[in-house]
Parts: structure tokens; C-alpha cells; sequence
């Protein structure tokens, strides 16, 4: 990996970051939101109003209240909560945490059962191991989250009373109680991916066994099993730490349907509740930090892809 | 026209995929002929009930015949699924036409922007713009349009260079042809299959977003019959009656998973190699 | 021990193979009889789809699933390979049969270094260590001929050249030391000094080591200078076989006697010479064009870093006069597509170019009136006409273009007559001609309004020899009717001397020289030329 690449992936994150800031502030300009309004209630005298909305800077021209907007967020300071009053900051960060959390376990859960249901289904091609994989997989993307949230629940927590329905338990009070929270929406955000990742896996190990050079292993006398393991899977799962990381994106928007579901406190509720209440500065940190934890995902994943295939030469 | 439809035919996943589609179409468009009840008529007396010969798939909280509201319901969910990844494909197939042909720091300019647009998560955005224009049916659509664009702009992008890089291109360069001839006759009859099959597949997508965004009560609004809606309302009555709940999950799930089918079918199928 | 030196290392008798498709029955192979001993080559020459390849699966045991054995045997020495077992099939391959491949760029495993690949072998067969087989791979490096052995077991395929990898591949085929080696076109994905190389190789290595050969391969000129006997097939059946001298001295099969007779060779000049020595200026020349590739990277633009970019052409100059062949000859990547690019406006470049004494400085000077002067034909029909076009619908745009554009239909069946094809063809897409009618339609479409300069990339490499050298026969008999000049680029150094009036050698970008064909071979040619002339087999009987 040349160093020529580094710095383009990190001039694309905060191009993207960039872009990113320009619709969020601009989608906020267009709501039919009044800030001055929000914090005043609907009552306040024209005169406060005016009042409030010049020490907010909101008479300046557009381009100046992103000016503002831009440099407090350089230096960290997203702004306060119209809704509540408090920095959003810190209250965005540590609600991060908790969709990190999820999202974290979600892609591990998809890793430990697509991987191998992927390779399954590729060896066993055309047979019955195959179609099963393909069916689920069928089934699986075609589940939204909410659906699959709803039945789990209805299932697992209110007829079969296995799990908590609902809530958010903190791994550091109760890890069991963390943990007992935490399965069915970590399930939940995983059908998607498991039935995406095993189909792409599938497809991947396909390929590469069709290849000349597995022939030619083959025909150097390698069992199957030694030509799978060392020259097949290795070059079947590199793209797949591509496809995950732009799966990402997919299962950012998983998060917040789950979270409102579950009741989560994470980023994901943080940002309906922002929405409804169109509290602004909210929803632009909250969309801003999500394009980051995706853009910066994305960048580790070439970084690693680099790393990992010396073949290709970036530039 | 014939050939084609015996190639699709032919996978499992084109004959089932195209089964269920024509299916769910036909019930889109004859749909309300064929329900046997009002599907907005409120019965409290026949609140919960089982399915039966009156009720196909049973009631609801109200009383209202499932069956009845979900073949109603398919034109909201369907329709507008089809019609927002469509609107949503030709903006992107635009861009990504665009970008490809000029080519060069344009190129570079126009991709790192739509990239830049696809790190926002398409539900996140498609909830943005049904907040900024307001929670509708027609918002909504606009909304999956617009999130959809830049995906497709990128595949649409990556097929037409693959294209552009073919000698029968450079031929019809060679020859003097202009851009404009080059662009409708030679390139996009080839672009053009490719896309197709990304778009039926994401008309899957488009069937769950859509019911996501009800869900969340940013799409459709009650009474409406869509299926997202229904699910949602049905959530704090499924201990009462689990199948208000499950019969529209099953609706969504059957409509996306033939439109997915139908995808993989006709990228079997439009594939000269094959 | 089985086999004696009267009992052949591989016998095939009588040996039919089919294919269960969905269109029935294909029968691959019928009835087969050949037979390998110690020590000998078996050159085995068919052309595309003549089943040459399934036979090499055969006796490899790698067969697809629809593939059934309908009659025969293939004996390793005395054990009938149809009756191994799994487990035996695979303690044989590499140990006593290997392989060679016709493309080392895919052969082998992108993410192994060519040492691991080369001791797997070793381990799996001589059961050696790790360690033992990485020593023994070192050594067995050195003895392809590669120069710094121990790097090379470290280098990862990219990392290699063409021939280095080739020659990876032929260690590991020799490895084990088998009893019987099949190469399968081993040289055709490499450039002719380097297969060259490769060719030494391997008839060093064979006499060695006694090892029993099958080397497949289309080219009846190279197989005429390495085998001892040869075995001619077609559609699944052996047409001829016998020692090469007979094969090529006096064939007895009509098919034998068209396949030798398409055989490029120089010896045998298909154009008149002198003729096209006119007076006064060229109808094109080229005069000092470059192309260069390539944009400059973001960080040396930051740091003011100096950039060089990639090459195509360097300043070449050329001409090419009213009615003449004027051949271009280089190694991949020498810059001879590069700069037939270049003259159709397909690459912008540097430099003037002069036709018909009107100068040429970029894309904006090639007008209708240039454009109908100069055709280009690619090399891969499939490409070149767009998939989803009727045949008919391809040939009327450049009547539309440079034409009156009346009675189109009239007009496209007299070019596909023309070129030797049906006028019904007209109504046909491309994916249902074959590869050389397809050509076919190329150079109609290239002739249709009778240009003055064609430019041909490569048009005759893709395809068969018999079809090779019928559409060269078609070029040449269009050429003499309408005094169309030629830029005929291939790698093919036997054809272009056969045909062009002058020859040009390009490497690296660079121009070497332009030569009169007949004084190509001459001594005082540049060194390159001379190397280049050097590594091409002639076919047998002809003079050197």
C-alpha cells in the first residue's frame, strides 16, 4: 500500500464528512422548524423571539450560520439539545457507545454463521445443503427488521417468556441481564446480514473454485480439502471484508428501527426522537456521526484489504 | 420476446420469481375487485376473530377483514415501491451515465459526491426527507427515490465504463459517429440489462423501506391498509391475536422475496453467455 | 518395475469420450489410439474445439460431470487409469503424470508466493518436510535457469514475469520427476522471445530427465520443431499420425495437407514486390507521435514531486504508401496497438500525422472525409460488433455515415458477398456466426466505403490457422482490387513476412527499425530484430 493511497482514503472521509455536513445542514434549513420558536414555546412575544433568534445568530445569512455551525463542530462542540437544554455531545457519544455495542455483536454473530454457512453451500453446490442456504438466504432478505423484531418478540419473549421483551440493561451493572437484553436485537440486525453475507460468500467461493490456478492444484495431486483450505477459501474471503464493511450502511439503518423496537438508548432512538421533535443541532450531529462511523469503517476495510492482497498496486 | 421468456423460465428462481410477481401484480391491480369485504368497515363485534369462510385470514382490532386489507393494501406498498426505485433508477442511471462518459476529474468529482451521499444509511435518509416534506404517501416515495439515486448511479456508472471500454465502441468512434448516436445505440442497449436486474431486485428493498418508514409512522397513515402500517398497529394487540400481525408480515415478505427471485432469474436470463 | 523400453509410459487405446448436454449427445472423442514411450515427443496439433483438451483431462482424470467414457482404456504403464479409485488418481497426479498450462498468469494461486506453490508438491509426493522441500525448490529453481532462485521462492506471482512463472510451473510439473508430462499449449500466452526460452527449456529438460511428452498445441510450426512424432486430430479423431518428417514431408489426409498449407511461412510470399515504390509523397506518415498514459498521483502533485508517465509511443515516425502492406511486429505492450489508437482518435497523442498531405494534430482534424479514409479492424470479433445489432443493422452505419444511404439493403448484401458471406446474413446477430465470419463482418464493415488505408490490430490472432489464412487470402484479394494500403499489426512474425512489403519492429514504445520483408532476416538488422527473428520456429521444411 503506497502512502499515495492512505492519503486519498483520508481525504475521502472528510470529503464525505464534508458532503455529509452540506445535506444535514440544508435539510435542517428546509424543515419547517423555527428554532427560536421551539425554545420559547408557541406563545413568546415577537419581540423575545427576535430577540433570542439574533443571539443565536438565526438572522445571518445561510452561509454564515454554517459557517458558525462548521467551526463549534471542528473544535467538538455540537451544540445544545433544543428539546432538552444539555450539549449534545456527550449525550450522542455515550448513546454511540451503546449502537457500537449492538453493531458490534450483530457483525460478529454474521461472521460466525455466514462464513461457514457460505462455504457450505459453494462446495455443495446444486445439492441439498446448497438450496437450504439459498432458500434461508432468500427468506432472510426479504424480512424487514421490524418484522422480524415484532414475531421474535411475540415469540421468544411474550409466549415463550425465554427473554426480556424489551430494554437496555448496561453490561457494566448486570452482564447477565446485559446479555439476556441484548440477544434478540443483536438476532434481529443479523438475519439481514447472515442471508446478504452467505449468498456473497457463496458466490465468491463459486468463482474462485472455477478458477485455473485451483485446477492446477488439483492436478498436482492436492486432496479437495488441503485445495479449499489453502488456495481457495483465503482469496474467497477477502472481498468479504468489503462487502461487510458496505453492509454497514445497511445495518446502521437496522440499528435504528431495532433500537426503537427494543427501547435501546442508542444513537439510532437518539435520532427518532430528534426527528419528531425536529430538534435540529441533534439530527445534524446524529447524521453526522453516523456517515462518520460509516466512512470510517469503510477506510479501515481498504486499509485491511490492502494489507491482506499485496497483489493489487494502488495508486 | 418468446425466447426470453422460456430463458427465464428455465432457473427455478425465474419461474418462481416471475410466478409470484405476476401474482402480486395482478392482485395490485384487481386487488379491491376481489376483496370480499369493506376493508375499512369497523365490526366491534367481530374483533379477533379466527379465520373462517367469511373472514379468509381472519380480523383485526376493529373488526376489518385481514384478507380484505391486504389485498387492498398491496397497490400502497407495491405501487409505490415499484414507482420509487423506477424514479429512483432513472436519476441514478442519469448521474452515473453522466459521470461516466465525461469521464476524467469529473468523473472522479461526481463519484466521491455520490459516495459521499451513500454514507448516509438509506433509512436515515429516506426519515430526513419525510421529516422535511412532511409524513405522506407521495413524500415517502420521493423519499426511497432519492435515497435509492446514488446506488444506482454507481452501478449504472461501473456497467456503462465497462461498456465504453468495448471495441465496438472504439469502433464506432473509429468511424466518426457522435457522441449522441454512440451514447442511445451502441451503449445503452447494453447498459441497460444489467441495470434492469439491479432494479428488480431493489424493488424488494424499496417493499421493506416502504413498510419500515409505515412502521415508524413516517409513511402512510392509518386507517390506511398498508402492510408496514398494519404490522405496526398490530403490535400492541398480537397478544390478543397473533395473526393481525403475521399475515401482512407474510404479504411483505412473499412480495419482496419474488421481485428478489425475479432479479437473480433475469440476470440468468439476460446473460448472452448462458 | 511395469514398464520396459518396448512397452510404452502412456497407451491409449481405442478410447471415446462424450458430453451429455442439453442439446444431446456431443461426442468429444472417438475411438483415440495413441501411445507415448520413454524419452519421447508427442506433439498433438488440432485446432479450437477439435478435443485435444478434453484428451488432456482425460488422462488427468479431470473430467466434468456430464463427461462419459464410452469405450477404450488409458494405460499408465500397465494400470488402466478408468479403474483408479479417487484416492489413487490423486497420489498419481504430479507424481507420476503432471501438467503444464497454457497461461502461467492464471495458473497459479495470486496470493502464494511461487515457493509455497512449488514445495506443495514436494511435500505431498516425496514427503518431505517443509523445510526439505523449500531447499528443493531452491534448487530446482536454479535448474529452470532462474537466476536468483531464493528470491524467486519468495516473490509472489505478480511479482514475477511471464516466464519466470512459466518456469515455476515447469519445476513443479518436473518436481517428482514423473513418468509422463503433459504441456498444454505451454507457450502461447508469452511473448515469442520468451517462448522461445521457454521452448529451449523444455527440450533440455525432456532430454534429460527421458520423460515421456504429450505437448498440445495449435501451432503446427512450433510442434513441427519439438516433437518427434506428431498426432493430428480433429472434431475428436486422430486424422494422422507418424514421425514428424513424413507428417510434414508428404501428408496423406486432405486435412493434414490444408492444416500444413495455412501455415504461415515466410519462404512463401503472398505479395508481389517493388510494386509499390512510388514517387513522391506517402499516403500517411507519422511523424514524431507519443502517446503517454496516465494521470499524476495526488502526493507528488502535493510534494512538486517529478512524475514520468507511462509510455506508449516515443516519438515514432512512419509512412505508408498508396497500396502498400506495411507490417508492424512487437512483444506485448511494445506500443503497436497503442499507436493504431492513436491514428483513429482513440488516444489523443503528440506529434503530426500527414494523410494524403493534409496534416493531423489531434481528434479535431479527423473529419468525416479522414474517417472514411481510415478503417480499423480489432482483433476479437466478439468485441468488435456490438452484441445486441443485427449483422445487417452493423453494415448500414457506415453507409449511413460516408454514403448516399440509398437502398441500404441492396448495398449490405453486396459487401457481405463481398467478403464471402451469405446475404441472408444480414438478418443474423453476431453470437450466431462463428469466429471467422464474425472477421468477416468486421472487414465489410471496414471496406464499406472503400477506404485508403486500413489499419489491422491483430485481426487474424484470435482465430484459427485454416481460418487464419482464409481471411488473409480475403485482405489480400480486397486489397489488389482497390489499392488499399495496409498497417497490418500482429505478433505473428512468419505471417507479416509473408504478406507486407515492409516491416516495422516496435519495442517498448520505441520504433527499432523499418526493414524491406525480405531483408527482415538480413544480418545487419538491428540486435532486437535479429533476436526476434531468432525465436520463431519456422515450420518444418521450410529454408532457413
Amino acid at each position: 500500500m503506497s502512502p499515495n493511497y492512505l492519503l486519498k482514503r483520508l481525504l475521502m472521509i472528510f470529503y464525505t464528512l464534508f458532503v455529509v455536513s452540506l445535506i444535514v445542514f440544508a435539510i435542517t434549513q428546509v424543515l419547517p422548524a423555527d428554532a427560536a420558536v421551539m425554545m420559547l414555546g408557541e406563545h413568546a412575544t415577537p419581540e423575545a423571539l427576535d430577540a433570542l433568534r439574533q443571539t443565536m445568530g438565526l438572522n445571518a445569512p445561510v452561509w454564515v450560520q454554517y459557517g458558525h455551525w462548521l467551526w463549534a463542530l471542528l473544535q467538538g462542540d455540537f451544540g445544545t439539545s433544543l428539546r432538552t437544554g444539555q450539549p449534545i455531545g456527550p449525550a450522542m457519544f455515550s448513546a454511540l457507545g451503546r449502537s457500537l455495542l449492538l453493531a458490534f455483536l450483530s457483525i460478529g454473530l454474521m461472521l460466525i454463521l455466514a462464513i461457514p454457512l457460505g462455504i457450505i453451500a459453494a462446495i455443495r453446490r446444486g445439492k441439498v445443503a446448497d438450496i437450504v442456504v439459498s432458500l434461508i438466504s432468500y427468506l432472510g432478505v426479504a424480512l424487514p427488521e421490524f418484522v422480524t423484531a415484532t414475531v421474535a418478540v411475540l415469540l421468544l419473549a411474550d409466549w415463550l417468556k425465554w427473554l426480556p421483551p424489551t430494554g437496555y440493561v448496561s453490561p457494566t451493572e448486570d452482564f447477565f441481564g446485559a446479555i439476556a437484553h441484548l440477544i434478540l436485537p443483536v438476532c434481529v440486525i443479523s438475519v439481514i446480514l447472515i442471508a446478504h453475507v452467505s449468498r456473497m460468500v457463496r458466490s465468491e467461493l463459486v468463482d474462485v473454485l472455477h478458477t485455473d490456478y485451483i485446477r492446477a492444484a488439483r492436478l498436482k495431486g492436492m486432496s479437495r480439502g488441503t485445495v479449499l483450505r489453502r488456495h481457495a477459501l483465503r482469496n474467497a474471503l477477502l472481498p468479504t471484508i468489503t462487502i461487510v464493511a458496505l453492509d454497514v450502511g445497511y445495518l446502521l439503518g437496522g440499528v435504528i428501527v431495532v433500537e426503537e423496537i427494543f427501547a435501546i438508548p442508542g444513537i439510532g432512538r437518539e435520532l427518532i426522537v430528534a426527528i419528531q421533535a425536529r430538534d435540529l443541532p441533534v439530527i445534524q450531529a446524529g447524521v453526522l456521526i453516523m456517515a462518520a462511523t460509516y466512512s470510517i469503517v469503510n477506510f479501515i476495510a481498504d486499509m485491511l484489504y490492502a494489507v491482506l492482497d499485496k497483489r493489487i498496486q494502488y495508486d | 420476446m418468446i425466447e426470453f421468456l422460456k430463458r427465464l423460465l428455465r432457473t427455478p428462481q425465474g419461474a418462481i420469481g416471475l410466478f409470484v410477481v405476476v401474482l402480486v401484480l395482478l392482485i395490485v391491480i384487481f386487488g379491491p375487485m376481489l376483496a370480499p369485504n369493506d376493508p375499512e368497515k369497523m365490526a366491534p363485534l367481530a374483533r379477533y376473530k379466527a379465520p373462517s369462510l367469511t373472514y379468509l385470514l381472519g380480523t383485526d382490532q376493529y373488526g376489518r377483514d385481514i384478507f380484505s386489507r391486504l389485498l387492498i393494501g398491496a397497490r400502497a406498498t407495491v405501487v409505490m415501491a415499484v414507482l420509487a426505485t423506477i424514479i429512483g433508477t432513472l436519476v441514478g442511471a442519469l448521474i452515473g451515465t453522466t459521470s461516466a462518459f465525461l469521464g476524467g476529474r469529473a468523473d472522479e468529482f461526481i463519484m466521491r459526491t455520490v459516495d459521499a451521499v451513500m454514507s448516509i444509511p438509506s433509512l436515515l435518509f429516506a426519515l430526513l426527507v419525510v421529516n422535511l416534506l412532511g409524513s405522506s404517501t407521495v413524500n415517502a416515495l420521493v423519499a426511497v427515490a432519492i435515497a435509492f439515486a446514488p446506488g444506482m448511479a454507481r452501478i449504472t456508472r461501473s456497467v456503462a465504463l465497462s461498456v465504453r471500454k468495448q471495441d465496438y465502441v472504439n469502433a464506432a468512434m473509429a468511424r466518426g459517429e457522435s457522441s449522441a448516436f454512440i451514447i442511445r445505440r451502441e451503449m445503452l442497449p447494453n447498459v441497460v440489462a444489467p441495470i434492469i436486474v439491479e432494479m428488480t431486485i431493489r424493488i424488494s428493498f424499496a417493499i421493506m423501506l416502504f413498510a419500515t418508514l409505515s412502521f415508524l409512522g413516517l409513511g402512510a397513515q392509518p386507517p390506511a391498509a398498508e402492510w408496514g402500517l398494519m404490522v405496526s398497529e398490530a403490535r400492541r394487540y398480537m397478544h390478543l391475536s397473533a395473526g393481525i400481525l403475521i399475515w401482512p408480515s407474510v404479504a411483505i415478505a412473499i412480495a419482496s422475496i419474488g421481485f428478489n427471485l425475479l432479479g437473480d432469474g433475469l440476470r440468468d436470463a439476460l446473460n448472452p453467455r448462458t | 518395475m511395469t514398464s520396459t523400453p518396448e512397452m510404452p509410459v502412456l497407451d491409449i487405446k481405442n478410447y471415446s469420450l462424450d458430453y451429455e448436454t442439453a442439446n444431446g449427445t456431443f461426442h468429444a472423442l472417438k475411438g483415440i489410439n495413441l501411445s507415448i514411450s520413454r524419452g519421447e515427443i508427442l506433439g498433438l496439433v488440432g485446432e479450437s474445439g477439435s478435443g485435444k483438451t478434453s484428451l488432456a483431462w482425460s488422462i488427468m482424470r479431470y473430467l466434468s460431470k456430464n463427461a462419459r467414457e464410452t469405450s477404450g482404456e488409458i494405460l499408465l504403464g500397465a494400470k488402466n487409469l478408468l479403474t483408479m479409485s479417487d484416492a489413487e488418481v490423486e497420489a498419481m497426479r504430479g507424481q507420476r503424470i503432471s501438467m503444464v498450462f497454457q497461461d502461467p498468469s492464471t495458473s497459479l494461486n495470486p496470493t502464494l508466493s511461487l515457493g509455497t506453490q512449488l514445495s506443495e508438491v514436494l511435500v505431498r509426493h516425496r514427503g518431505l518436510t517443509r523445510k526439505q522441500a523449500w531447499a528443493e525448490g531452491e534448487a530446482m529453481l536454479a535448474h529452470v535457469g532462474l537466476k536468483t532462485p531464493a528470491d524467486m521462492m519468495r516473490r509472489m506471482p505478480h511479482e514475477a514475469s511471464g516466464g519466470e512463472k512459466q518456469r515455476v510451473v515447469i519445476a513443479s510439473a518436473f518436481a517428482c520427476n514423473p513418468e509422463c508430462i503433459i504441456f498444454d499449449e505451454p507457450t502461447t500466452a508469452l511473448d515469442v522471445i520468451t517462448s522461445r526460452q521457454i521452448l529451449d527449456l523444455f527440450v533440455e529438460l525432456q532430454a534429460e530427465t527421458g520423460v515421456a511428452s504429450l505437448y498440445i498445441s495449435h501451432d503446427l510450426a512450433l510442434v513441427s520443431r519439438t516433437a518427434s512424432r506428431v498426432a493430428v486430430i480433429r472434431r475428436g479423431e486422430i486424422v494422422e499420425q507418424g514421425p514428424v518428417q513424413d507428417i510434414f514431408a508428404n501428408p496423406r489426409e486432405a486435412y493434414t495437407r490444408e492444416l500444413c498449407a495455412a501455415v504461415p511461412n515466410p519462404s512463401r510470399r503472398l505479395v508481389a514486390d517493388g510494386v509499390t515504390k512510388t514517387e513522391g509523397e506517402p499516403l500517411v506518415r507519422v511523424e514524431n507521435v507519443s502517446v503517454h498514459y496516465g494521470r499524476k498521483p495526488l502526493l507528488a502533485s502535493l510534494t512538486g514531486k517529478a512524475f514520468t508517465r507511462v509510455k506508449g509511443n516515443n516519438a515514432v515516425t512512419l509512412s505508408v504508401n498508396e497500396g502498400e502492406i506495411l507490417g508492424i511486429v512487437g512483444e506485448s505492450g511494445s506500443g503497436k496497438s497503442t499507436l493504431a489508437k492513436a491514428m483513429t482518435g482513440l488516444n489523443p497523442f503528440e506529434g503530426k500525422i500527414w494523410f494524403d498531405g493534409r496534416p493531423i494534430t489531434g481528434l479535431s482534424d479527423m473529419d468525416t472525409a479522414y474517417r472514411k479514409d481510415v478503417q480499423i479492424i480489432f482483433q476479437h470479433p466478439d468485441a468488435s460488433l456490438n452484441p445486441r445489432h443485427k449483422i445487417g443493422e452493423i453494415l448500414s452505419r457506415p453507409l449511413k455515415l460516408y454514403g448516399d444511404g440509398s437502398n441500404i439493403a441492396q448495398q449490405v448484401g453486396d459487401m457481405l458477398e463481398k467478403v464471402r458471406l451469405p446475404r441472408t446474413h444480414a438478418d443474423r446477430y453476431p453470437h450466431q456466426l462463428s469466429g471467422g465470419e464474425k472477421q468477416r463482418v468486421a472487414i465489410a464493415r471496414a471496406f464499406a466505403s472503400k477506404p485508403r488505408l486500413v489499419i489491422c490490430d491483430e485481426i487474424t490472432s484470435a482465430l484459427d490457422v485454416s481460418v487464419q489464412a482464409s481471411i488473409v487470402e480475403l485482405l489480400l484479394d480486397l486489397q489488389k482490387a482497390g489499392n488499399t494500403a495496409y498497417l497490418f499489426i500482429t505478433h505473428d512474425l512468419n505471417l507479416i513476412r509473408q504478406i507486407a512489403h515492409r516491416i516495422a519492429v516496435m519495442y517498448r514504445g520505441d520504433l527499432i527499425e523499418i526493414a524491406p520483408a525480405t531483408e527482415i532476416d538480413s544480418p545487419e538488422r538491428a540486435d532486437y530484430t535479429r533476436r526476434l527473428i531468432a525465436a520463431v520456429p519456422l515450420p518444418a521444411g521450410s529454408q532457413v
